[in-house]
């Protein structure tokens, strides 16, 4: 093995470790991040659709009950969700991993 | 160009009766009119005697003369038909529960009936390019003219539903880091197509309420139906709908100068008190456009144009 061989080995080696610290640090953390915020927003979408689920009347619920096909999966487990939610506390912290 | 024309009032102050007349009236200057009624009572059927559905279809025996009748109940059913149908196709029978239980509720909320009623009215005014004048004589509930007041309102509700989907879905992209799969959910969305349909439908909704439509107020001489006539009018002034008149329907006519007698006093008493209460409706800024006397009998055939006569809203005129 001649030494500009070894060098690319190495180099090699501390790339992949540089990216797994920076996908682990860095990029997954960020993605899950926008993940859940994308979960929330959807949920909020949910809530503003069909207010009504909830006792609270909607002015539009006519108009939206033509999502409901559509929104069939989602709709059963928003509501599972939505009766039985931790605090936001816990949601907002599962980022950290402690 | 059809242009709207709109009569409201509380119920039984005669609206079917002004909007067929005004209707006739319309038709006999020759324009192609329409008139649609929303009363589940059908009403306007017995004015022609004629049995009408819920499409346009020409009145007989008047050139120029159409109607239709919408049930609004059975509207609401149609609409709650079709999405069960929709709902069948497209989820499992497990789910179906969950899903139709609020799909049930959205259609015995309140609002649901007057919800069908203004999609109608939209789907009416979209189709109306064979008409040269189409009359709405609305039902007598409170909810349908708030509703026409309020298609600016469901608009940006609309809007605000589509811009939280909107983003939801540009966030689940970035977080799938460029998955071709996802990429395509923006573009296919069935939930962001039907909202932007429906905001669509209330932009058009509402312009051609501002633009293109004239509401008329029907009230009788009386202290209810003022006061009834001065809320509709504020909620049309807050909404910027354009109230063109006042038609006082059932005045009382009076006694022959020489007549003396219990008939004759009560008809005269009767005619004061209803001067007094002219005097207030015709304070108000709209311009009382008709004053029609009550008849002995039902308003049908023959009658109808002669209240068409009495009624002084041009036909040619915008309405």
């Amino acid at each position: 093995m001649t030494l500009a061989e070894r060098i690319a080995a190495y180099r090699e080696v501390l790339a992949e470790w540089l990216h797994g610290l920076y996908h682990g640090m860095i990029e997954h953390p960020a993605t899950e991040k926008i993940e859940k915020e994308a979960e929330d927003l959807a949920d909020a979408f949910m809530l503003a659709c069909f207010p009504d689920a909830f006792g609270i009347p909607s002015p539009v619920s006519y108009y939206t009950a033509e999502l409901l096909p559509y929104l069939g999966d989602e709709y059963e487990a928003w509501q599972r969700r939505m009766w039985d939610r931790d605090s936001l506390v816990e949601r907002k912290g599962q980022q950290y991993h402690f | 160009m059809a242009r709207f024309a709109f009569f409201g009032g509380k119920g039984g102050v005669g609206k079917t009766t002004v909007s067929a007349a005004y209707a006739l009236k319309c038709a006999t200057a020759g324009l192609e009119t329409l008139v649609v009624s929303t009363d589940p009572a059908h009403s306007t059927s017995d004015v022609f005697d004629q049995q009408f559905s819920d499409e346009p279809e020409p009145v007989a025996d008047h050139d120029g003369l159409h109607a239709m009748e919408i049930d609004p109940d059975q509207e609401v059913e149609d609409h709650l038909g079709e999405l069960r149908r929709q709902l069948g196709e497209q989820l499992s029978p497990a789910m179906v529960n969950e899903v139709s239980m609020q799909l049930e509720m959205a259609h015995q909320t309140p609002g649901a009936y007057e919800a069908a009623l203004f999609d109608r009215f939209i789907d009416v005014m979209r189709d109306a390019d064979d008409f040269d004048r189409v009359v709405f004589d609305t039902a007598p509930t409170a909810g349908t003219l708030r509703l026409l007041s309020l298609p600016e309102f469901l608009q940006r509700w609309i809007e605000g539903l589509l811009e939280k989907r909107e983003k939801s879905i540009d966030y689940f992209e970035r977080a799938a880091l460029g998955e071709e799969r996802v990429r395509r959910m923006q573009e296919a969305d069935p939930i962001i197509a039907r909202l932007t349909e429906r905001k669509e439908r209330f932009e058009f909704a509402g312009q051609a309420l501002r633009e293109d439509a004239a509401f008329h107020l029907v009230c009788n001489p009386d202290q209810l139906s003022i006061r009834e006539t001065r809320r509709t009018i504020e909620t049309l002034e807050a909404a910027n709908l354009p109230l063109k008149g006042i038609v006082v329907n059932r005045l009382t006519p009076e006694p022959e100068e020489d007549e003396e007698g219990r008939g004759a006093r009560y008809l005269r008493d009767r005619v004061a008190t209803e001067r007094e209460r002219l005097r207030e409706i015709r304070d108000f800024e709209a311009p009382v456009v008709a004053e029609i006397e009550t008849r002995s009998s039902e308003v049908v055939g023959s009658l109808l144009a002669d209240v068409a006569d009495e009624l002084a809203i041009e036909p040619t005129a915008r309405p």
